[in-house]
């Protein structure tokens, strides 16, 4: 039995929800210009009444009403916080990335990188299917993809638009599309705790093996949730085509779905390049596995020992 | 100190009690500027409709900020003012991201359905009939922005077209003047200049 303390056990969800809480409360609180008090009443509008408009409060003008008609009411809730998040933080965007490297960095040079010592590289272990591999790799190249196209604004802001920034723009939105079923599709192979619920020949074939330690089930939960978030947002802001006379309908909606879709991004994108690291950097040989569906045993059994432990329990 | 250089400042105006909501101005803009279907760059809309008494219609369109919001978001500056206050921009640089559309109050930015995929095209608005960065009155600038009335001379076609009136477009001066002037002569009769050029 592990006797290990609380914090020790669970140390990565703790400093997880501190960090998230530190850097919320941040932004929040200094660098942002939203309502917030708008902002958690239209939520709840949306909710409990569906209505997208954005009025919470009938006019008490004709002025008013003309106002939510033409244009959408509560111009200031938003649209200013728009404005400068799509100048001013596209210029420091760069740092943010530059941060998050830079932490990885450290961290290598801290950690080091693991490589299992293999002494029969012929002995080897099936660990992914074809359909997994090939739900990881389409997940691979279209995230890849996403990333790159969804800074066709950034792009746009440093080469000055034209046809190139439009066309990744364009890519970036059916891309996006492309993404849903092979995200569902990974959400559902990747979620290995469903292991502990029910076990049967169908979460055994389909279900990626092993276990998930705390920070790799974080980043599971983000990848899910975030993924759901970036979709459903960038589903909308794309369908949601208001044209002159429907403007006023929509237009708070798609302000608040794109600030949905910028902080899921954001937040997707930390796990994903923590992702990246704690399985493509530190650890040496997880690669060509993907790829080939096979690993050393000898690499199982030093790095990954419940991965070997749950497909040797399968055989049984 | 010298006089400062005075320049116009073009603005509409819509006069809210003399608007009958019968779309010439939506239609004359859409037909003269060949704008694609979809797109609007000009509306009517009304407010109590039906209420005998209180329905009241207006016009609009890019209202021609002063100080842009849709200038201000655009990521690759592809708006600009011209010295008499026309907003335009430059569908070379637009990649039709709609930053514009999320910041603009007045809902005036639109987009085709022509870009890449499928996907929105380049931002399509209002241009006060005054083309854009293309050479002027060439046909290239008319595929992209539709006429240019204002380098002719021309009152923008909205506003020749309104039929009551209602829809004024000028400097931001005589068209307060009018304003001013049809308001101190309420009922004694129709004594105004059409568009305040």
């Amino acid at each position: 039995m592990d006797n290990s303390s609380f914090y020790e056990r669970n140390k990565a969800y703790i400093l997880t929800f501190l960090g998230l809480s530190l850097v919320g409360f941040v932004f929040i609180e200094f660098l942002m210009v939203i309502d917030w008090n708008y902002f958690i009443k239209y939520k709840l509008a949306i909710l409990f009444t569906g209505n997208l408009d954005g009025v919470l409060t009938p006019p008490s003008s004709t002025y008013e009403a003309m106002v939510n008609k033409a244009f959408g009411p509560g111009y200031e809730a938003f649209a200013p916080e728009i404005i400068r998040a799509s100048n001013e933080r596209q210029l420091f965007i760069w740092w943010v990335f530059v941060a998050e490297i830079a932490i990885f960095c450290f961290m290598y040079v801290k950690y080091g990188r693991k490589e299992a010592v293999i002494t029969k590289p012929d002995d080897e272990v099936q660990v992914f299917s074809l359909f997994q591999r090939f739900v990881m790799i389409a997940n691979i190249l279209i995230v890849i993809t996403l990333i790159i196209t969804g800074f066709n604004i950034t792009w746009g802001l440093r080469s000055g638009g034209g046809d190139i920034a439009f066309f990744l723009r364009g890519l970036h939105e059916v891309t996006g599309i492309a993404w849903f079923p092979i995200w569902l599709l990974m959400s559902i192979i990747a979620f290995k705790d469903a292991k502990l619920l029910f076990r049967n020949s169908l979460t055994n074939k389909i279900i990626l093996p092993g276990k998930y330690k705390p920070m790799k089930r974080i980043i599971y939960f983000f990848f899910v949730m975030m993924g759901g978030g970036l979709l459903v947002s960038g589903f909308l802001i794309w369908f949601l085509h208001p044209d002159a006379f429907t403007h006023g309908e929509f237009i708070q909606f798609k302000r608040l779905l794109l600030y949905i879709h910028f902080g899921s991004s954001v937040m997707i994108m930390f796990f994903m390049m923590d992702f990246v690291y704690s399985v493509g950097v530190a650890i040496k040989g997880n690669l060509k596995g993907i790829i080939t569906g096979k690993y050393p045993r000898e690499h199982l059994e030093q790095l990954a020992p419940d991965v070997l432990a749950d497909i040797e329990g399968k055989g049984k | 100190m010298g006089k400062q250089p005075e320049f116009s400042r073009m603005k509409f105006y819509c006069d809210e009690n003399l608007c009958i909501d019968c779309n010439g101005c939506v239609v004359a803009c859409k037909e003269a500027h060949e704008v694609p279907v979809g797109v609007n760059r000009r509306k009517v809309i009304t407010v109590n409709e039906g209420v005998v008494g209180k329905e009241i219609s207006v016009s609009m369109a890019c209202m021609h900020c002063s100080d842009a919001p849709c200038q201000q978001v655009c990521p690759t500056d592809c708006f600009y003012i011209r010295t008499d206050g026309i907003v335009l921009h430059d569908k070379d640089v637009c990649i039709g991201c709609g930053y514009c559309l999320f910041a603009c109050p007045f809902g005036a930015p639109q987009f085709p359905k022509d870009g890449a995929f499928g996907t929105k095209g380049k931002m399509d608005k209002c241009t006060m009939c005054a083309g854009g960065p293309e050479e002027t009155n060439s046909s290239e600038e008319f595929h992209k922005y539709g006429q240019n009335r204002i380098s002719e001379g021309k009152v923008p076609m909205c506003a020749s077209m309104c039929s009551t009136k209602a829809l004024l477009v000028g400097d931001a001066d005589e068209v307060a003047l009018i304003k001013t002037y049809r308001a101190t002569h309420k009922g004694k009769g129709i004594a105004t200049e059409s568009y305040g050029w």
